[in-house]
């Protein structure tokens, strides 16, 4: 028995994968008290108050453990089950909590240790009489809220439950209310579907990007249309790796580019990529999307792929498999993704196109560099607020 | 500290939001949407950037974000690693603490994960300053509390 755990936990950093959030549920309330106490104790040893002072505090959590393993069990499942299908319309309960000052951050601590989704305090004016704040907070409709309520008042030691509200609500849309149309460069602007565009002499590419990734408006989606725009003379083959809503092949074809094509492994991606496909008249010759497998799938789904001219381009197993096709590549991702897919990635462009990669930060850059330099060469990076973009030729001769 | 130039030119607050977010795995979708889309925050802005900073870090490990809106829809945010004793549980295999710490033993683990922990929570940014040997002290105390001993190499 002591041998299995002992190989168990040798393993223990290796496996450090997919967690259920109700282990971390009942862990995050000692988490705060280790804060709390942990800046008073710079420079001082005074352990033993400390080591005391949190068993007192954990025996009374560690009870409550018990039970928040049953509920919060709901919340994973809420939670992890609800990316990426059916987020449109999936209802959420509000709740209000009205409290003293003092303890309004102790209790929103304590209240995400025992179920809630997220708590948010308002800022409240100095102008302002009396003691009381307001915490909002948001459930999943699995939830019981006055349970999960009373063990989190419990737990800091309020002596009673403060009064609150619940309101069911629907889940909107709420990329609607940050989405203005933005002007990326001069002369191309990036307007969403809801709203006229400023100037209708200028190349207007209109989005509506759903759930999926980019609007235009974050520094990385600006570093990879700019890269576009100067590379695209008109003619080319373009892949767009991680394409979201499209944005980056839409302003491809708009460029001149004359084919693109866009991948990527949420399928909410592809839906929203078709509809705006469509928004801004792209024949479907000139675009095609479609799913690719998250890495350690082995089966792929190609019933988003269902024009006939889009087969050509897959093989009989339904794969995406145009290698050494493309003249320009981008791939505006996350660091990890680009670390593990780099040869395939690579693999889609032409000796000497230009591959464009996105989507981190700038002290990721040197691993990137690292990552791609057997492939690459001339490699410039641009940044925009701490984002980098890179961009290189794809080496003539790959040995 | 602030600088003296920092405290005036300080944007007006509007809300101080606490969430826990999957790293890697920030989406629109709920919990991120409802709780940031009322403060008119930019939702994909967070999400990538959020993303995109937590990619040190195993896919899906809970991290709490405490997001801090200004009234002009801007908004900041630092990202926590987990809590000790979500750490702990991983590293003992558990899914929750003993039932009586200090009486029961739930498991027990090594000086060495203690020191693994230790230096992940270093790169908190509260405890970038404390020496390595207080936090590793406060971790078995955490340890203790839940039950779980701490030898210095197994049996």
């Amino acid at each position: 028995m002591s041998l299995v755990i002992n190989s168990l936990r040798s393993h223990f950093f290796k496996h450090l994968l997919c967690t259920s959030t109700a282990a971390a549920a009942a862990s995050t309330a000692t988490a705060l008290i280790f804060g709390h106490r942990t800046r008073g104790l710079v420079g001082q040893s005074r352990f033993s108050d400390s080591v005391f002072f949190f068993s007192e505090r954990y025996k009374l959590l560690s009870q409550l453990a018990s039970k928040t393993a049953t509920f919060s069990t709901s919340r994973s499942s809420s939670s992890l089950e609800t990316l990426p299908t059916d987020s449109y319309t999936s209802p959420y309960l509000s709740v209000t909590i009205r409290c003293q000052k003092n303890v309004a951050d102790m209790l929103s601590e304590a209240l995400l240790c025992f179920g809630a989704n997220s708590t948010s305090i308002d800022e409240h004016d100095d102008s302002e009489v009396g003691d009381e704040i307001c915490i909002s907070s948001i459930f999943s409709v699995s939830q019981d809220v006055k349970e999960s309520i009373s063990l989190a008042v419990d737990s800091i030691g309020l002596k009673e439950i403060p009064s609150y509200d619940v309101v069911m609500h629907d889940h909107t849309d709420w990329i609607k209310e940050s989405f203005h149309p933005v002007e990326v460069i001069e002369g191309i602007w990036i307007v969403p579907e809801w709203r006229k565009p400023p100037d209708l002499q200028a190349t207007n590419i209109i989005l509506n990007p759903g759930l999926a990734f980019g609007t235009g408006d974050h520094p990385t989606t600006k570093l990879c249309l700019m890269l576009l725009y100067d590379v695209i003379k008109g003619g080319e083959v373009f892949l767009d790796y991680g394409t979201g809503s499209g944005i980056l092949a839409i302003a491809a074809i708009k460029f001149g580019a004359a084919f693109s094509a866009g991948l990527d492994i949420d399928p909410q991606a592809i839906t929203a990529a078709q509809h705006n496909a469509a928004l801004n008249n792209i024949q479907p010759e000139k675009l095609f999307l479609s799913l690719v497998p998250s890495t350690g799938s082995a089966t792929f789904t190609h019933e988003i792929v269902s024009k006939p001219t889009d087969r050509q381009h897959l093989n009989d197993k339904g794969v995406f498999t145009e290698t050494e096709k493309f003249h320009v590549v981008i791939a505006n991702i996350l660091l990890n993704p680009l670390l593990d897919l780099a040869d395939q990635i690579v693999s889609h462009a032409k000796p000497g196109a230009t591959v464009g990669l996105s989507g981190i930060i700038s002290e990721q850059v040197p691993r990137i560099i690292q990552r791609y330099s057997p492939f690459l060469e001339d490699i410039k990076v641009s940044k925009m607020d701490d984002w980098a973009c890179l961009a290189g030729f794809k080496k003539i001769n790959l040995g | 500290m602030s600088t003296l130039k920092e405290i005036l030119t300080r944007r007006p607050v509007a809300a101080t939001i606490r969430l826990t977010v999957p790293a890697g795995g920030a989406r629109p979708a709920p919990p991120v949407g409802p709780a940031l889309g009322q403060y008119r925050l930019n939702l994909m802005a967070f999400c990538k950037d959020f993303n995109a900073r937590t990619q040190k870090y195993k896919p899906d490990t809970p991290m709490a974000v405490v997001i801090t809106a200004f009234k002009d829809n801007t908004f900041e945010f630092t990202v926590r690693s987990p809590s000790v004793t979500w750490y702990l549980k991983k590293a003992a295999g558990l899914e929750k603490g003993s039932g009586r710490p200090g009486h029961v033993t739930a498991s027990s683990l090594t000086l060495k994960h203690v020191y693994e922990i230790a230096k992940v929570k270093q790169q908190d940014p509260y405890c970038q300053y404390m020496p390595l040997e207080s936090i590793c002290k406060s971790i078995i105390g955490t340890a203790n509390s839940m039950g779980i001993k701490v030898q210095k190499e197994f049996d």
